[in-house]
């Protein structure tokens, strides 16, 4: 099989596409790919790794047009045709080099963040916006001496957006975040929906003021390519939907100007 | 040259894990001013990793009998679990702040999972008297490390991210700082503090077979050794007896907490015979023993593994408490446990050993300290209890933070120009590798060495097959100056990156080796073929290994006992 992968560094007037032949072990992922190039072929190709086992976040990239984890897509999966996942249309997925999925896998950096080497991007923009909805609780009270008591069920609807990683696959997906660069995109959402429906948190609705904007809850298309490439299984467009529901009830009840 | 300016702080925390985070906002919430130094963004650090959970006698759950478990019963489980190496001191210093660390993690918004009264949920782990282990399914780490993460952003904290460190400032006999490579640009920047704090984590990659993240290349361990600072047990280190054969990605203790049975090739339980009380839910140390002497009896599956069986606990149980371990079984093996067992193996998991500090979390050299995996304080010993090392990451975090923080006023300013100098030397370093010329493959060398350290110092070791690997780390440590990493740019260059990692690896290798020849007796995960007894008369002490002249020098350090005196284990 080929391996096409992007290549760019500063100074390079364009990207270009390296094919390296490989012959996989069974069981072999992308991410096992890129270090068997790193290792045999060419040990300039930059990308970022640390777990190996999709739960760290570091290796969202491109993969056969679809934002996913290196460490957990299997080449033999992508060959054979399976995990086959169908994605609104954004231009970032557009057609840049023929390849044959049958033989040839294509792994390019993710996209709407700029390109620093190879498959690694500058995440700044994407942390920035996962800062600026102020991820942290604000607990009511004084803390008591024992821990907050939590229902069950409580801690299973937080769970569905705690479980996010923050890989940026989703932001690599959004077609709102590829033509509006102030879009605070999925992730950071999904984020401060979490907060909002923390039952220990102090500030309810409040919460989700910092996003009630234009390039906030309401700049979402719903076009759903968030929740279907999450590797967490994390649907940021459920967590926006509900909170313009409740934020349009409030604002139709006059609670909210 | 290729150096920036200095940045100047009070206090350098290199690594943003748990244990990095949480010393970073005792060091913010003392007003002291703090930076967090890291090879890769702190969300990517090993911590986040972490499954099954975080110890803790909060007695949520009662044990048999409806007895309540408590911080002694919490410290002997640990001492025995240890084989008794572990300093009592530090042990009951950590056991009594567990339900304390666990209750502030909830305050700052950790999501645990719950019991029906809507208290945190405990599970039991192997080798405890109680369900004491905290969890959050079997995300607790990535619950955990987000919560912190939160905490240090909204604090402002500044975190240097991948940034390598490449040396430590030694001057006057004291740390003032360190050297550190901004991976992106390739520059080296210098780091001027009174006091530095390692929290960079194990070194499980020197061996194959690790469940550790791939970044877990001991640098930490190995910038300390050479910045003076001794390292202590380093030849205990655990394999975990269940990691995802193929790719040996951990799967927690916790499947068997929650009642998961392992089954030989017959189908036999074969626990049972191994640990008649314990059963599934003994120790790490005494499962994997019991795994690979199953493997060589013939009753192992091709390959090498066993089955983990979790299908008795039915679909329901497995999606709520362990959804990561089924996620991670179906992704990595294609097997579903709602149906199937997993084929699971013994691979590393932990390191022990680690930078000696005293309990306090100093090291003898003056402004270096440590904590978490990359110390030794020793909260372990011989071996480790599942549940303990999360717990270890939070509360040492915060207590050896406290230390600096009491010991600031006594800690000079930092000289600059012994910063300037290391930068020039480190700049210098860099020039070197990467003018190096030679034929060798780096891939060559590291998969030697992992293959080395897995077949001589794995969970059964002797002395000719261990002498026979030492002497190949000696002939590696030789071939480095061989290796000619073929891109010659400093700027995102991760040839380099891995060179210096190797480096690093090659010299614990040989302390882990050392120690591990020296040390003639079986105690917790150290077990020898030829020296199958632990031998308290001789070896009831810590390993210590220092650089004198070049070279790697053996010495002990006596056990701190005063609870419980040293007993046979039985599980």
């Amino acid at each position: 099989m080929n391996l096409i992968v992007y290549r760019y560094h500063e100074g390079m007037a364009e990207p270009r596409y390296d094919r390296f032949e490989l012959d996989p072990r069974p069981g072999m992922t992308v991410l096992g790919a890129l270090f068997e190039v790193q290792d045999r072929f060419d040990d300039s190709l930059a990308f970022r790794y640390s777990c190996r086992g999709a739960v760290c976040g570091s290796c969202a990239m491109l993969i056969n047009k679809v934002p996913r984890l290196a460490c957990r897509t299997q080449l033999s999966s992508l060959l054979a045709g399976k995990n086959q996942v169908s994605l609104s249309f954004y231009p970032a997925i557009e057609e840049t080099i023929s390849w044959n999925p049958e033989k040839e896998v294509l792994v390019e950096p993710l996209p709407h963040l700029p390109v620093i080497r190879d498959l690694i991007v500058d995440m700044q923009a994407f942390f920035q916006k996962y800062q600026f909805v102020e991820p942290v609780a604000r607990p009511t009270g004084t803390p008591p001496e024992d821990e907050r008591l939590m229902e069950p069920v409580a801690v299973r609807e937080l769970e569905v957006y705690t479980n996010c990683v923050l890989c940026a696959a989703c932001y690599g997906a959004c077609p709102v975040d590829g033509k509006n660069q102030d879009y605070l995109g999925p992730a950071a959402l999904a984020t401060l929906y979490r907060f909002r429906i923390d039952p220990r948190d102090a500030s309810g609705t409040v919460r989700l003021d910092r996003a009630d904007t234009g390039n906030g809850w309401w700049a979402c298309e719903f076009h759903g390519n968030c929740r279907t490439v999450c590797p967490k299984g994390v649907p940021p467009i459920l967590a926006i939907g509900r909170a313009r529901q409740e934020l349009k009830s409030e604002k139709k009840r006059g609670e909210r100007p | 040259m290729r150096t920036s300016t200095i940045h100047s702080y009070d206090v350098l925390i290199v690594g943003g894990g748990l244990t990095g985070l949480r010393a970073a906002l005792r060091v913010s919430d003392a007003g002291l001013k703090g930076a967090v130094i890291s090879k890769v963004h702190p969300l990517r650090s090993h911590s986040v990793a972490a499954q099954g959970g975080m110890n803790a006698s909060l007695g949520n759950v009662l044990g048999e009998d409806g007895r309540h478990d408590s911080w002694e019963s919490h410290a002997y489980d640990t001492v025995k679990g240890s084989d008794y190496l572990a300093d009592q001191d530090a042990v009951a210093r950590m056991c009594r702040q567990a339900p304390a660390a666990v209750i502030e993690l909830e305050h700052m918004g950790m999501v645990w999972s719950r019991l029906e009264d809507g208290k945190i949920a405990q599970r039991p782990f192997g080798g405890a008297g109680f369900p004491r282990t905290c969890y959050a399914a079997d995300r607790t780490g990535h619950n955990a490390l987000h919560t912190l993460y939160q905490q240090v952003l909204d604090r402002k904290i500044p975190i240097y991210e991948e940034f390598f460190v490449l040396s430590l400032v030694n001057h006057d006999g004291r740390c003032g700082g360190c050297t550190a490579l901004e991976i992106m640009t390739g520059e080296v920047h210098g780091f001027a503090a009174k006091a530095v704090l390692m929290a960079t984590g194990g070194f499980g990659r020197i061996f194959s077979r690790s469940t550790n993240a791939l970044i877990n290349t001991g640098d930490g361990q190995a910038l300390a050794l050479r910045g003076g600072a001794p390292l202590k047990d380093m030849e205990f280190v655990q394999f975990h007896p269940t990691t995802l054969f193929g790719t040996n990605i951990l799967i927690t203790e916790g499947a068997r907490g929650e009642g998961g049975i392992l089954l030989n090739r017959k189908g036999e339980r074969f626990m049972e015979r191994y640990a008649p009380t314990s059963i599934d839910l003994a120790p790490r140390d005494v499962v994997a023993r019991a795994i690979v002497q199953e493997f060589e009896e013939g009753r192992g599956f091709d390959g090498g593994y066993v089955h983990l069986d979790l299908h008795h606990l039915g679909e329901d149980r497995i999606r709520e408490r362990l959804p990561g371990i089924r996620q991670i079984a179906i992704d990595f093996a294609g097997v579903d446990p709602v149906t199937d067992p997993i084929p699971v193996q013994p691979g590393q998991h932990y390191s022990m050993g680690g930078i000696d500090v005293d309990i306090d979390g100093a090291t003898p050299v003056k402004g270096l300290y440590a904590a978490g995996e990359c110390a030794c304080i020793s909260v372990h010993g011989a071996n480790r209890l599942g549940g303990n090392s999360l717990l270890e990451t939070v509360v040492f975090g915060r207590l050896v933070a406290g230390t600096i923080v009491k010991d600031m006023p006594s800690l000079p300013e930092p000289d600059i120009e012994p910063v300037q100098s290391a930068m020039e030397e480190a700049d210098a370093r860099i020039g070197q590798i990467l003018e190096q010329e030679g034929g060798t493959p780096l891939i060559t060398v590291m998969d030697a060495l992992k293959e080395t350290m897995f077949e001589s110092f794995g969970i059964f070791r002797d002395v000719r097959s261990m002498q026979a690997g030492l002497a190949e780390i000696k002939k590696m440590q030789e071939k480095v100056s061989q290796i000619s990493p073929g891109f010659k740019e400093r700027a995102v260059n991760p040839a380099l990156i891995r060179y210096l990692e190797l480096e690093g690896m090659l010299l614990l290798a040989e302390v882990v080796a050392r120690g591990a020849l020296a040390r003639e007796e079986s105690r917790g995960s150290h077990t020898r073929t030829d020296h199958p007894d632990r031998d308290d008369s001789r070896f009831l002490k810590h390993t210590l290994a220092s650089i004198r002249e070049g070279m790697i020098e053996i010495s002990y350090q006596p056990v701190r006992l005063g609870m419980f005196e040293p007993k046979e284990r039985v599980y």
